[in-house]
């Protein structure tokens, strides 16, 4: 037997015109919780592809309990025992619960699937992992963390003994990253071992005893958790120090631009009211589904609300749809840049005019021309990596999509910036530089609102903090008397077991 | 838990309603003509209705997994016109080799379309807009350029429709027979979990190991198979082989479908409601002479019928997800 | 703020000249030349004039194209125009058999349009969750119902004053009206598409719709307004079938959707939206219009012209993804 259940050696992957992975290793004791981690693109999911046998890698060994294995596809790895959870579950909404913990490999009788005998074995799963759910139910109706419960239910219906976790957090409020952290650590008891992904570091410092770093697809290093500080794992992920990641400007606060008074929309959130000044970035924040992004996106246009009214330097605005909202000054980051932000397929250039064309345009013709001298500033403004302005947004990085992003909303007359996650996704290093930016806008005199769910963000840019709790805002925080603990008793205020009471 | 029973009782629900709709139509309708609630006028719309009900089924598949098929009434002829051809020239006269032949073309034709749409990726609505001409032009070459197989022709093949077993016309035991089949199929077999699981998340399916593009397949041979077993059908009911029998035809397959509750965007959707579908837009379409509306207008009541049934599913969705939130505690 | 790192980035766009020669609309140029060389050998009387003679039935279809190639751009898909036709047509002999001005009658195959364009838009925007496949498939079955409804058990009428019908299928020398219509159309559809904000807005719509309304975009506003115009130009559309048959039956714009999608589609206008431009439609357009003038002269049957006109089809789409795999493949064994 070797010391290690998992090892790989110099594996090395190549797509058309990349290297995504270049002679890596990587080794997982029996019973151990290991985490992986680097920025994005260092080639962490194409690894993780490799040991579940979607790709196949060019190059490499792979060893298993010290035997050589050669995964021909995804179904090899699974008879091995290795199964993977994905940051967003990839389940089918349609089905129930027990044929989505067993796709693929259905108890059986005589060519009938045997629905009891499914469910109930479902069930006992479920049980043990204290889910709040019945394995009849629909996949579609349950929340994130229910379902990635589900898809762990599913790595241990194929009694796999290594179990990958691909950014299982992302999706997660606290209370059930405390929920994931505690079946982490009985699966660890019962001697399953375990590769973790995650961006925070938090749950590396919970939760594993070794970690591996990559970077611009190399292996890097691997490490005791107990060994190594947050600062040089920092460097080893990028590769250089970062000094000031929240360049907080001092800004000379100006007048009151935006004021909400009660909004409420029906079952999203209910009266609601804040204001922003000039020069002010105010932090809204609170736990995943607390109706954050919800009330922006009615101040926005993007939804309607049922009550309440919006002031914008101090004169009431009825705002219908988005255009209304952009007229106006009121500009939108939207947080789901791929879906919401941009168009993937479609040039720089274009991505950042989009909203604008008809300023440049005579009678209903795009001035072209026009476009393209203002996006290359903009693009230029905002230290966008590109080479031209034509090339597709997607073959851009997400910090630099973001970016983008930021030069699209530049190119309308702004007065109040809603930034909703701006650095979901966005590696360490590029996060500084949208920090940096946030500051410059700032600086300009726009007021700016930062919505969030990453603590050391909220706290080290707003100069107020605005905490909601289940679609109600349960407590307004200035810089100084913001603590990481003040900020969580707020927005757990109401307590999460009245949220699982009404889950049930 | 006990909520949720509850809720699922509410989705579950729409075979159940469709059901009450189905007997309320034929309530009504033997009210007003009692002729109708007899056995040989509904052995006679089942008959009638045999090739829509049959391929209701194939069509349930291909939405399921999201995709759409209307070339296949032009399938359907081309299958019906060969062996119409091949008996009236008297090349095959045994009914056993005919059905034979007509299935064998009309999976030929699935395969086809179905390599076409999962190897080369073209949209199910393009490519079975093409085949639906070329198809239905090979109908036409099939029969000559536009030659019939009459009854006459057609020799012992029409009698498959008027010969009973147990007191039922053939046909229907056919129907029955497909009906019986894909519900164990569809619910009870690993292959139709999978045609389900591709059509609710085809990119998990591909992770978890399902052959994807093997499954598209499988499903438009399926609709092919059942468009040629529709085109024998077809010739044997009506005990004459044309060119251009069913033209639009495929309308009244997706409306079955689409009134029976199978989701045009995949994964969603059940053989009973399929069934329940075909049987409502059947029942209507023999309803209207005897309650005396034109014939005329059948057409416009069937379009207006599934419009208000995706509108009515939109409305009902939006109450749900509106009374939901209120519930919603804040 | 200015950037720190200095970098600049290219905004002088390649040269179009370049990009045309190996685009979808080069090959179809050669395509278009090919099919006449096919056309002229196949049939001796094939020439300039016969085309000029025989076009105008076939050019009535090119004008669906035009609005047809905004939906498919959009990503949607309208299947209800043939109806549409088959209604216009209809209400536009039963106006004229009154004895009213030919005026009258032009508006009224254009109202009728508009009202059924308007319909498939008022409901596909109201309710959005709907898939404009199933909408148009309900409303198909409706207006040609419709239209069953009026023409009665006889399934036909013919215009009894067909005056201003034969002022329709007038020429100019040997130049027929409609395809001076047709150009000067296609050139206006085609600059709004290509060059216009409100082209643009439509790519964006078509290519992702949430980015589109994030952005500020009327997206059902658009929507709705092209569904409309698909149905005025259906009644357009209808003017001129009546003007070469002057009569309508229950079949009358049958399969037209299908020959104008076929047409968009040949063109290289993607039907999953955001892709292809109508200069590509318009060239396929009159390539399916010359070859079915030239097989139409020597008597080949029209179904065998339609099952050309699939292969066309599948082979416009099929092709260019095989290639690409094909290519995608030996890139990796490489």
């Amino acid at each position: 037997m070797s010391e290690y259940v998992l090892e790989l050696k110099g594996i090395t992957k190549i797509f058309p015109g990349v290297k995504a992975l270049n002679n890596v290793q990587f080794q997982l004791k029996p019973g151990e919780v290991h985490a992986l981690m680097g920025e994005n693109g260092a080639g962490k999911s194409t690894f993780i592809k490799v040991i579940t046998g979607v790709h196949k890698a060019e190059e490499g060994e792979m060893f298993l309990n010290g035997q050589k294995v050669d995964f021909k596809g995804p179904k090899d790895a699974q008879a091995a025992g290795i199964a993977a959870v994905y940051q967003h579950p990839t389940s089918y909404p349609h089905l129930t619960v027990a044929e989505n913990i067993f796709m693929g490999h259905e108890i059986i009788k005589n060519h009938m699937i045997q629905w009891k005998a499914m469910n109930s074995e479902a069930n006992k799963l479920l049980k043990e992992l204290n889910a709040d759910f019945d394995a009849t139910a629909e996949m579609g109706t349950l929340s994130v963390a229910q379902q990635q419960m589900v898809e762990i239910a599913k790595a241990l219906s194929t009694n796999a003994k290594i179990i990958i976790l691909d950014e299982p957090t992302a999706c997660l409020t606290r209370s059930e990253s405390e929920e994931l952290y505690r079946i982490v650590d009985k699966l660890k008891e019962e001697g399953v071992s375990i590769i973790f992904i995650s961006h925070r570091f938090e749950d590396m410092y919970r939760l594993a005893s070794r970690v591996t770093v990559f970077r611009d697809s190399q292996y890097i290093g691997t490490y005791d958790v107990d060994g190594i500080t947050n600062a040089d794992l920092i460097k080893a992920m990028v590769g250089r120090e970062i000094k000031d990641l929240f360049p907080k400007p001092e800004v000379k606060i100006g007048k009151e631009m935006l004021r909400v008074e009660g909004l409420s929309r029906v079952g999203y959130y209910k009266n609601v009211s804040f204001n922003v000044h000039a020069g002010e970035i105010i932090g809204l924040t609170g736990l995943v589904g607390a109706g954050r992004t919800e009330v922006v996106e009615s101040v926005c246009g993007i939804t309607r609300a049922d009550e309440g009214k919006v002031y914008l330097e101090g004169k009431e605005v009825y705002v219908k749809k988005p255009s209304d909202a952009m007229e106006k000054g009121i500009i939108l980051l939207p947080e789901d840049r791929q879906k919401e932000g941009l168009i993937m397929s479609w040039g720089l250039g274009r991505n950042v005019t989009l909203p604008t064309i008809s300023k440049y345009a005579k009678n209903g013709i795009c001035g072209e021309k026009e476009e393209r001298e203002l996006s290359k500033k903009l693009l230029e403004d905002v230290d966008t990596k590109a080479v031209d302005i034509f090339q597709p947004a997607s073959s851009l990085s997400g910090g630099n999509q973001q970016k983008v992003v930021v030069a699209k909303a530049l190119s309308q007359e702004m007065k109040v910036v809603i930034m909703d996650e701006p650095t979901k996704g966005v590696d360490v290093g590029a996060k500084a530089e949208i920090y940096a930016i946030m500051g410059e806008l700032a600086l300009k005199g726009y007021a700016i609102i930062l919505i969030s769910s990453e603590m050391p963000e909220i706290l080290g840019m707003s100069d107020r903090i605005i905490v909601m709790c289940n679609g109600r805002k349960t407590g307004e925080l200035s810089r100084g008397e913001a603590t990481q603990e003040a900020i969580l008793e707020l927005a757990m205020e109401k307590g999460h077991a009245a949220g699982k009471e009404a889950a049930k | 838990m006990e909520k949720k029973s509850i809720v699922k009782k509410i989705t579950g629900s729409r075979e159940a309603l469709l059901a009450v709709i189905l007997i309320l139509l034929f309530a009504v309708v033997s009210v007003i003509s009692p002729s109708f609630l007899t056995v040989k006028s509904v052995t006679d719309m089942l008959k009638n209705n045999a090739v829509t009900m049959i391929m209701s089924l194939g069509m349930l598949c291909v939405m399921l997994v999201g995709g759409i098929d209307i070339s296949i009434m032009s399938t359907l002829a081309l299958s019906g016109m060969s062996i119409g051809m091949l008996l009236k020239y008297e090349y095959i006269s045994n009914t056993v080799v005919a059905f034979a032949i007509a299935l064998a073309i009309g999976t030929a034709c699935g395969l086809l379309v179905g390599l076409v749409i999962s190897r080369a990726d073209v949209p199910p609505i393009i490519a079975t807009m093409g085949f639906m001409y070329v198809f239905r032009a090979m109908g036409y070459l099939v029969s000559n350029g536009g030659e019939w197989a009459s009854a006459a022709a057609l020799g012992s093949f029409k009698d498959f429709a008027t010969t009973k077993i147990l007191g039922l016309s053939c046909v229907i035991w056919v129907i029955i027979l497909c009906y019986v089949v894909f519900f164990f199929f569809m619910k009870w077999t690993r292959t139709g979990r999978k045609i389900y699981a591709v059509g609710s998340n085809a990119n998990a399916a591909e992770v978890s190991g399902i052959n994807v593009r093997n499954i598209k397949l499988l499903v438009y041979m399926i609709m092919g198979f059942l468009a040629g077993l529709g085109g024998a059908i077809q010739v044997s009911v009506y005990a004459s082989a044309m060119p251009d029998m069913q033209l639009g035809g495929e309308m009244d397959v997706i409306a079955a479908c689409v009134i029976g509750g199978v989701s045009m965007s995949g994964g969603r959707g059940t053989v009973l409601g399929a069934l329940l579908g075909s049987l409502i837009l059947a029942t209507i379409a023999k309803a209207l002479p005897l309650v005396g509306i034109d014939p005329l207008a059948q057409n416009t009541i069937k379009g207006v019928l599934i419009l208000v049934v995706v509108v009515a599913n939109v409305v009902l969705q939006r109450v749900a997800d509106r009374s939901a939130l209120k519930g919603r505690e804040m | 703020m200015a950037g720190k790192s200095g970098r600049s980035i290219n905004n002088v766009p390649e040269s179009p000249i370049k990009k045309m020669l190996f685009s979808w609309e080069g090959i179809l140029v050669i395509v278009f030349i090919l099919v006449n060389i096919f056309c002229a050998c196949f049939s001796e009387f094939y020439n300039l004039k016969s085309l000029l003679r025989q076009m105008p039935v076939y050019l009535a279809e090119v004008f669906l194209m035009l609005p047809m190639a905004y939906i498919l751009v959009l990503g949607e898909i309208d299947i209800s125009v043939g109806s549409i036709v088959c209604l216009c047509a209809t209400m536009s002999c039963i106006v004229c058999n009154t004895g009213a001005p030919f005026v009258l009658v032009v508006i009224t195959a254009l109202v009728v349009g508009t009202l059924c364009g308007s319909v498939n838009g008022f409901i596909l925007t109201r309710f959005q969750e709907l898939p404009p496949m199933i909408v148009t498939l309900a409303t198909q079955i409706i207006f040609r119902g419709i239209a069953e409804i009026i023409l009665g058990s006889g399934g036909s009428i013919s215009a009894s004053n067909t005056d201003g019908f034969r002022l329709l299928a007038g020429k100019v020398g040997s130049v027929p009206y409609i395809l001076f219509l047709v150009v000067i159309m296609a050139v206006i559809f085609a600059v709004i598409l290509g060059k216009s904000t409100f082209g643009r807005r439509v790519y964006a719509i078509g290519t992702n719709r949430l980015t589109a309304y994030y952005s500020g975009i009327h997206v059902q506003k658009i929507r709705f307004i092209i569904y409309t115009v698909m149905g005025t130009i259906s009644g357009l559309c209808a003017l001129f079938i009546v003007s070469t048959s002057y009569g309508a039956n229950t079949t009358t714009g049958n399969g037209f959707e299908m020959d104008a999608i076929a047409m968009a589609v040949f063109g290289g206008i993607s039907s999953t939206g955001g892709k292809g431009n109508l200069a590509g439609g318009v060239i396929s357009a009159f390539i399916i219009v010359c070859l079915r003038v030239g097989l139409g002269q020597r008597n080949v049957h029209a179904q065998v012209i339609l099952l050309i006109l699939g292969l066309l089809l599948i082979g416009a789409v099929a092709l260019p993804n095989i290639i690409g795999q094909v290519k995608k493949a030996m890139k990796v064994k490489k």
